[in-house]
């Protein structure tokens, strides 16, 4: 079957995959414009939203396009695309700043925000100078993943808080933006070297079938229900908000049988680690082969498992084990659930182009002393942004909780990401780390980025808790 | 013995000052920290909470071990001073080489640095001296400041800038050092605690946050306190009007809100919360006589008031509830929030010599409104409210502070500031008698950078050469090179 399809995958001629793209973009464009017809308002932040995510996809489409034909003319349009999505996200951003009366800065929504735009100018920055064109196929879907889950997450504007009217907040956060959006960057630049400097591709298959099968056993673990069901966050569609029993504690619904596709799932995602182990173990490479049509085949059932789930937990009232009655659900409430279940996706199908086309690939990275170089640079980079960021903020904790360290789970966690970065820096400078320690060392450093951006703010209480 | 323990000390020291025990530590503290945002840490969580989610055998132990207040526990603070003696211990290790690195600059290469020198270049040149004028105008007209180095018989030209980026890695750890100074000193003479004062009130007791109180050589008034909202009902401005106390009279005002403390003597005040303080301000009530005769009264009472009906009657505010439960007959009250209020009013007629109990809302359980001389009715309440003030004394910030501009200052330094030298010295090949002008340069960062610099200097050097006449100056090498 993986076979079959590679055989499909010839580099595509000429402009087949920009008429497609643009003619995609043309029709999305025309939807929203009926839309805007039947709205009467064209610049609502919900069109601009629309556009900005329409041209995103389009650059990711062409990047990716690019990616896997090496077809020069990709990269220009999808520079272009990227362009154009960017006026569109800057414009959400100026209304919402203009309607809101403060900067977009004070929920997850307002900060994603300016994650997705500092991405984007990233990635046109990284492009232009520094020649790394691929870099908008990793770049470009976290954008799209970051508006999609924008779409889930709530919008009116609110007011802020007293605690958040200072003229720190801009400081601190504009700082974190930068700050995390550099480290994104080096994340990418890592990956990148990691597969210049000739890393196996098995290995890359073992690694990206361990990450999906990590998403889909923390969901099964944490929310498998009896008689096969997935529970949920309850989600109160009038105060747009979850549903809370008591301090803390939210009440969950039962999607019925929702979870054992999940557990089917599960099962399939974890069959390629099986086949390469075996392949390890016995010598046999027919075994990596059988490992290959079984990440092809966990897509397909990953895709399907995706749209179910969004299918299912769009709307509709669903019982509860807690409490008596039906309740309903909505995407948003389930946000890590929903990004865990696209980032599967999404990294295999990244398995999947290295896997057809890394000879191509090889071809367009720069070389991997030069990324390994642009990688220290984005560090030095992100390193006394972090440093700002976690100072600026100090002072502001002092100006208003009247101390400048509480070791509040996101402090404690931002000081953890300045010191594996400290750390990154030392190893490089001092011991002279350079290539695939480095790369792991940037990996490491980004996933901490991660936890501290979303975890701390989802797992763990906290001073932060509004943000 | 004695030179055993000589070699214990450099071990101990050699080991402290290395780059491994550095990252061993650091990974200790990461590790610690994580572990101090998952477990559930005091005295910011409720003991119930505590309870509620761990097993009391396991809360012993980790109470026990610290783990419950991982960032003030004494394996927390050794660790953090090992971290900085590992600092220190690295600086001082390094700093020498450094530092003669740094005050005395290496001027004239030899042979064998001139060997390995990446990047360098070879020009030919008709004689010493034109070659040394066409480097040192090179130099000149990309704004260094070249020096000629003569060594023996030999020239060189030199140049240099930022040599100080050489050692402002030095600055970032002295800043570090500097803010971990500043908070030791605050954990050792800070103090962090709450003061909650109702409109009016005057207090000088500060509850601190281990549970003590402190007294301040001076007293906070507050005269008024509020508190604005958006029109969802959100909080948006909470404010406070205080007044510094001192020896009886005024010495300070000022109107804090979030964000903008109050400072006196090293003491700042921290607008953190406003509410209700559960306690009554006033209640409006329109009084009857149970017997029909007699006109309708409306009084107002402050809790503990009492004010006469008539010759025999009097009405007293005995007892507020702002929210209250009723258990066994008796009343409780459940929390400080205005959510379910209760107010207990004593009716006393002198003539019967009898007490009569009057609740609202009536409270059948609990007493019979209706045996009173008068019916009551109560038609408002208007509830006091407190403002919630942080109290911190933090002598070391200014330390903290410093360290914090120094630490951007240091790496501003590390990271953008290059220290770039630049060498020209002219090469006799002694085989065949002709000059060479050998050009190297340096750069302790950004080296793919500083090459496309470099070749910009070999290209202007060049073009010099083209310029200069070659004999002109040959009389002047003589007379130098005879001094």
């Amino acid at each position: 079957m993986a076979r079959a399809k590679v055989e499909q995958q010839q580099p595509a001629t000429g402009m087949t995959l920009i008429v497609m793209v643009g003619l995609a973009i043309a029709f999305l464009l025309f939807m929203a414009f009926l839309n805007v017809v039947k709205s009467g308002n064209l610049l609502s932040e919900t069109n601009l939203l629309f556009a900005t995510l329409v041209f995103y996809s389009g650059a990711g489409a062409l990047y990716l396009g690019f990616g896997v034909t090496g077809t020069g003319s990709y990269v220009k349009f999808a520079s272009l695309a990227t362009w154009l999505g960017l006026l569109a996200n800057t414009a959400a951003i100026a209304h919402r700043w203009y309607e809101s009366g403060h900067a977009p800065f004070s929920s997850v929504y307002e900060m994603l925000l300016s994650f997705v735009w500092t991405l984007a100018v990233l990635t046109l920055v990284a492009e232009k100078k520094y020649g790394v064109k691929v870099i908008g196929t990793v770049t470009m879907p976290v954008a799209i993943v970051g508006v999609v889950l924008m779409q889930l997450l709530r919008t009116e504007v609110h007011p802020l808080v007293p605690a958040l009217q200072s003229t720190w907040l801009h400081v601190h956060v504009t700082l974190a933006m930068l700050a995390y959006a550099a480290c994104a960057l080096s994340f990418a630049l890592a990956m990148m070297f990691l597969i210049q400097d000739h890393l196996q591709t098995d290995t890359v298959l073992a690694v990206t079938s361990a990450s999906t099968l990590a998403i889909y056993a923390s969901v099964v673990l944490t929310r498998f229900e009896k008689w096969g069901g997935l529970s949920l966050v309850a989600w109160d569609p009038e105060r747009k908000a979850e549903v809370f029993l008591s301090k803390g504690v939210r009440l969950f619904v039962t999607i019925p049988d929702l979870g054992w596709l999940m557990m089917l799932t599960l099962l399939v995602v974890a069959s390629p680690l099986v086949f390469y182990g075996l392949a390890r173990w016995k010598g046999n490479p027919g075994f990596l082969t059988l490992a290959n049509r079984a990440v092809f085949l966990s897509i397909l059932l990953q895709v399907m498992t995706l749209i179910v789930f969004i299918v299912r937990a769009r709307d509709g009232r669903y019982p509860s084990l807690d409490a008596e009655g039906l309740f309903p659900t909505t995407l948003a409430a389930s946000p890590f659930i929903l990004s865990g279940l696209v980032g599967g996706v999404f990294i295999s199908l990244l398995y999947l182009l290295l896997l057809w086309r890394r000879p191509d690939l090889e071809r367009l990275l720069p070389s991997a002393d030069a990324l390994d170089r642009i990688t220290y640079k984005t560090v030095c980079l992100a390193f006394p942004l972090l440093t700002l960021m976690i100072a600026s903020g100090a002072y502001w904790a002092n100006q208003t909780w009247g101390s400048y360290w509480s070791w509040d789970p996101k402090e404690t966690w931002a000081a953890i990401t300045w010191l594996v970065y400290a750390g990154y820096l030392h190893m490089r400078i001092t011991r002279g780390w350079r290539g695939r320690r480095a790369a792991y060392f940037a990996i490491l450093g980004f996933a901490v980025v991660m936890f501290t951006f979303f975890g701390v703010t989802y797992l763990l209480p906290g001073l932060h808790a509004y943000a | 013995m004695g030179v055993n323990l000589a070699a214990l000390a450099h071990k101990t020291w050699r080991t402290i000052a290395s780059i491994q025990s550095g990252v061993v530590l650091l990974i200790l503290v990461v590790i610690l920290s994580a572990v101090g945002t998952i477990v559930l840490q005091r005295p910011a969580t409720d003991p119930d909470e505590m309870q509620s989610a761990y097993s009391p055998q396991a809360l012993r132990i980790m109470d026990a071990v610290g783990l419950t207040d991982v960032f003030h526990a004494w394996w927390f603070l050794g660790l953090m001073l090992l971290v900085s003696l590992c600092i220190v211990a690295a600086s001082i290790d390094r700093f020498p080489n450094s530092w003669r690195y740094f005050s005395r600059p290496y001027k004239y290469p030899d042979a064998s640095f001139r060997r390995a020198l990446h990047p360098q270049k070879s020009l030919a040149i008709a004689d010493e001296e034109s070659g040394l004028v066409a480097a040192e105008r090179a130099l000149h007209s990309l704004g260094f400041k070249p020096e000629r180095v003569v060594r023996e018989d030999h020239f060189a030209i030199f140049a240099e800038r930022h040599r100080i980026s050489e050692l402002a890695v030095y600055i970032v750890h002295a800043s570090l050092l500097l803010i971990f100074f500043g908070t030791i000193v605050d954990g050792l003479w800070g103090w962090r605690g709450t003061l909650n004062l109702n409109e009016g009130q005057t207090s000088n007791m500060v509850e601190l946050r281990d549970g003590s109180t402190r007294t301040l050589p001076f007293a906070i008034r507050c005269d008024a306190a509020g508190q604005e909202n958006y029109q969802d009902g959100t909080p948006k401005k909470w404010w406070s009007k205080l007044a510094v106390v001192e020896a009886g009279r005024d010495v300070k005002k000022k109107e804090i809100v979030v964000n903008d403390p109050l400072l006196y003597s090293g003491v700042r005040f921290y607008q953190s919360s406003y509410g209700p303080n559960g306690k009554i301000d006033k209640l409006a009530l329109v009084a009857t006589p149970s017997n029909g005769s007699g006109q309708k009264q409306e009084i107002g009472l402050a809790l503990n008031d009492s004010v006469s009906l008539d010759a025999d009657t009097t009405v007293r505010f005995a007892e507020f509830f702002p929210d209250y439960a009723i258990r066994d007959g008796q009343v409780y009250k459940k929390s400080n929030y205005l959510e379910n209020p209760a107010a207990h009013l004593v009716v006393t007629s002198k003539s019967a010599r009898k007490d009569f109990d009057v609740w609202f809302p009536p409270l059948d359980e609990v007493a019979d409104n209706s045996k009173a001389p008068y019916q009551l009715h109560a038609t408002d309440l208007k509830m006091g409210h407190f403002t919630g003030l942080q109290v911190s004394h933090e002598p070391g910030q200014w330390g903290v502070w410093s360290g914090v501009v120094l630490i951007g200052i240091g790496l501003a330094f590390v990271f953008y500031v290059v220290h770039m030298r630049f060498w020209a010295v002219p090469v006799c090949d002694p085989k065949t008698g002709k000059y060479s002008l050998w050009i190297g340069g340096t750069a302790n960062r950004n080296r793919d950078a500083f090459e496309q610099r470099f070749n910009h200097l070999v290209e202007l050097v060049e073009e010099e050469l083209k310029t200069v006449p070659p004999a002109s100056r040959s009389g002047q090498v003589v007379t130098v090179a005879g001094n």
